[in-house]
């Protein structure tokens, strides 16, 4: 409270040759901010807007109200959509966040070829999706290395794309494949903050790895997890590529998301104000889940 | 002392005051004069139908000297914009009234900009109208009036592959829909599939399902376009008739939900009998030319395909004459020939000239170009593909009869069609 209350004063107290450098500062800043109103701020608030039109592209948009709203509430092809895109998200965050802390752990300390570990591991996320995504769907059919050790293991027979069930988990799978490294780069550099003597104080009091873990390494760790988490998650939410490539949203829009749904209505159908509905629903719901996550992970910070 | 700071303060303003203004102003003035100049330049979109870039820039550049040189004072700007996403970028540019003056199109997007451009009746000459193979036409018209100029013609007949039939030592290619179904078991014990279906749902059911659904004598909407008749008994006859392929093994399952590259299907491979979801030109070069085998489309009731049409469309604002002038040139037979054969394609015009002379292959598709069809042009044909082709997926890997599964997809496209 002492802190806030200091605040104006200390600002008061800036004479004139501060203030006129504060204005110049600002003015300095001037280009890039507007820049990122003209195309950043300003199409969303236009997004929003189109959200309450009917709108085709070929003539100007007409104010509906809540009309894209209620269509999007009976639209049963939303909620499976939505239904799509929460399980990949459930199935990817989690899966990126526990491989790239798996693999941060495991080439944090410098030894033979750690660089190289590195590096391949980081490989993916540089990959171009769409092209990893061709790849992956020689790997997923019904002849295919992972169809072919699924079969030998027992599991399920045929190819996981052409699966109402397995579908989503193979598209996470990919998903996870193309983003552990991203994370695993930013927990690496997180690792180097754990103060060595800590963990050697530790291990000379008999703590095993994983009290080691749990006590010393991750509560540093956190707001990197925090962090991830969030990232993770609005990626996920905004799967698009590896989609489109591999499923077309297929079988029976068993993986469906729901950009792929918005880019249907803008693009395919022309129909922008549905879209832009799609979109505000898929913000909103965004919003939520990184409160959510805020309260939970990173409330301290 | 603040005389001293001001010079140093105006200049410190002016710069990022400048940079602002040149970054508002370099924002604000981006693009070109598009429809509506009226001019006699005429800006035209198009897409690498040649699609050797040195090719493609050599003949449009022969095209539009020719054509200022034959109408002096009229200039032609041709752009040829990369195939992905261009109705995302071509609409956007309409909204925006930076569209081109001419566009290249195809029939399945002309119901979309239907209320942008000018129909191709006001300035197509009649002797030129009265050239056109009437299917080509048909492709182009929307609610009886033509859209676009006709500029070439494709069709997907049955294409089989001769050393798949020599395999199973059989000489006659099938014609109808129980031929192909009494073949099926014999190429499955030999390792082969009947035929290739691509259920992708951003494949175009014009080339897919639709074929098959005409095939057994159906239509994908009513007579007065105003709710769909895919699920009659024709549509539903042609859905099981595809659930027993695919059940079967008759055709390959992955592609019901995924579409490899073409030279990772089985088709590539030399592994199916027949197929109408590839052209002559597509399966050459993996089969040899001697070994496909060009057969009218399939038939149930009657014999139907999907053959699609490459258009010049005006959109409206575009100076009428010298655009008008400018489509016709590129219309002619001679003018349009190089992008007839870059990919085995046919010309539209009666009056053509056969483009490849001693090609047989060529000879017997040609033949069937007048029975195909570029699908039903009806503003929203898009959007009932969208809800259609999830419900066959969802019938062909057995989550659904194809009974219940057309009639849930009837219910959600009637009542697109009623918004």
């Amino acid at each position: 409270m002492a802190a806030v209350a200091e605040q104006p004063r200390r600002l008061r107290r800036r004479g004139p040759h501060a203030r006129r450098e504060a204005r110049i500062g600002l003015l300095f800043v001037l280009p890039a901010f507007v820049l990122f109103v003209l195309f950043r701020f300003g199409p969303s608030i236009a997004g929003v807007l189109l959200g309450f039109t009917d709108y085709s592209l070929m003539d100007s948009p007409k104010f509906t109200g809540l009309d894209n709203f209620t269509r999007l509430w009976d639209d049963p092809v939303f909620w499976s959509s939505l239904k799509v895109t929460v399980l990949y998200t459930v199935i990817t965050v989690p899966g990126t966040i526990i491989a790239a802390l798996g693999l941060a752990l495991l080439t944090r300390r410098a030894f033979r070829g750690s660089k190289l570990f590195r590096s391949i591991f980081f490989l993916p996320v540089v990959t171009s999706l769409v092209l990893a995504s061709t790849v992956f769907i020689w790997i997923f059919s019904t002849d295919g290395p992972w169809s072919t050790v699924m079969s030998l293991v027992g599991g399920h027979t045929g190819s996981w794309l052409a699966d109402d069930v397995f579908v989503v988990p193979a598209l996470a799978i990919v998903g996870i494949w193309s983003r552990f490294g991203y994370g695993m780069l930013i927990l690496l550099a997180s690792l180097q903050n754990v103060p060595r003597e800590l963990e050697e104080a530790a291990l000379t009091d008999g703590a095993g790895p994983w009290q080691r873990f749990r006590h010393i390494i991750a509560p540093s760790l956190k707001p990197a997890l925090f962090f991830l988490a969030v990232i993770e998650t609005t990626a996920s939410f905004q799967v698009f590529d590896a989609v489109y490539v591999m499923t077309g949203g297929g079988p029976a829009n068993a993986s469906y998301t729901l950009v792929f749904q918005l880019y249907d209505a803008g693009f395919k159908y022309f129909d922008l104000g549905y879209a832009s509905a799609i979109g505000l629903a898929l913000f909103v719901l965004t919003l939520i889940v990184a409160i959510i996550q805020r309260l939970v992970i990173g409330k301290e910070k | 002392m603040r005389r001293n700071i001001r010079p140093r303060t105006v200049r410190a303003i002016a710069l990022p005051a400048l940079a602002t203004a040149l970054t508002v102003g370099l924002a604000a003035c981006g693009g070109s004069s598009g429809p509506g100049s009226g001019g006699k330049t005429i800006t035209t979109w198009m897409y690498p139908v040649i699609a050797d870039e040195a090719k493609n820039k050599e003949y449009w550049a022969g095209l539009t000297d020719a054509f200022a040189k034959a109408n002096p004072g009229y200039k032609v700007k041709v752009e040829t914009y990369p195939w992905a996403n261009r109705d995302t970028a071509l609409a956007t540019a309409i909204a925006a009234n930076k569209g081109p003056d001419v566009v290249y199109l195809v029939p399945d997007q002309l119901p979309k900009y239907q209320r942008s451009l000018v129909p191709a009746d006001e300035y197509m000459p009649a002797a030129d109208k009265a050239d056109y193979r009437k299917a080509a036409l048909d492709s182009v018209s929307v609610d009886g009036k033509p859209m676009a100029t006709p500029l070439l013609m494709s069709a997907n007949p049955l294409i089989c592959d001769k050393r798949v039939f020599a395999a199973i030592g059989e000489s006659t290619y099938p014609s109808t829909w129980d031929d192909l179904l009494n073949l099926a078991p014999r190429l499955k014990d030999k390792g082969y599939q009947a035929t290739s279906y691509s259920g992708d749902t951003q494949q175009t059911l014009n080339l897919t399902w639709y074929p098959m659904l005409w095939q057994a004598g159906g239509e994908v909407f009513a007579a007065d376009g105003k709710s769909v008749a895919f699920n009659s008994e024709a549509g539903v006859k042609a859905l099981s008739y595809l659930r027993t392929l695919v059940d079967k093994g008759y055709t390959d399952k992955d592609q019901v939900t995924t579409t490899p590259k073409l030279e990772q299907t089985p088709v590539a491979k030399g592994k199916v009998a027949c197929t109408w979801q590839n052209t002559p030109a597509d399966v050459e070069k993996f089969w040899g030319k001697e070994n496909a085998v060009v057969m009218p489309p399939l038939k149930d009731v009657k014999s139907a395909g999907y053959g699609t049409v490459g258009s010049f469309a005006m959109l409206k604002g575009a100076n009428k004459d010298a655009a008008g002038k400018w489509i016709s040139f590129v219309a002619k037979p001679e003018n349009s020939l190089a992008l007839v054969k870059s990919n085995g394609y046919f010309p539209a015009r009666t009056s053509a000239a056969d483009p490849y002379p001693g090609n047989a292959l060529q000879a017997e598709v040609a033949k069937t170009l007048d029975v195909m069809s570029a699908g039903p042009l009806k503003e929203k044909s898009r959007d009932v593909m969208g809800v259609l082709a999830p419900e066959i997926q969802a019938a062909l890997i057995g989550n659904k009869s194809p009974k219940d599964a057309l009639n849930d997809a009837a219910k959600a496209a009637n009542a697109l069609l009623a918004r």
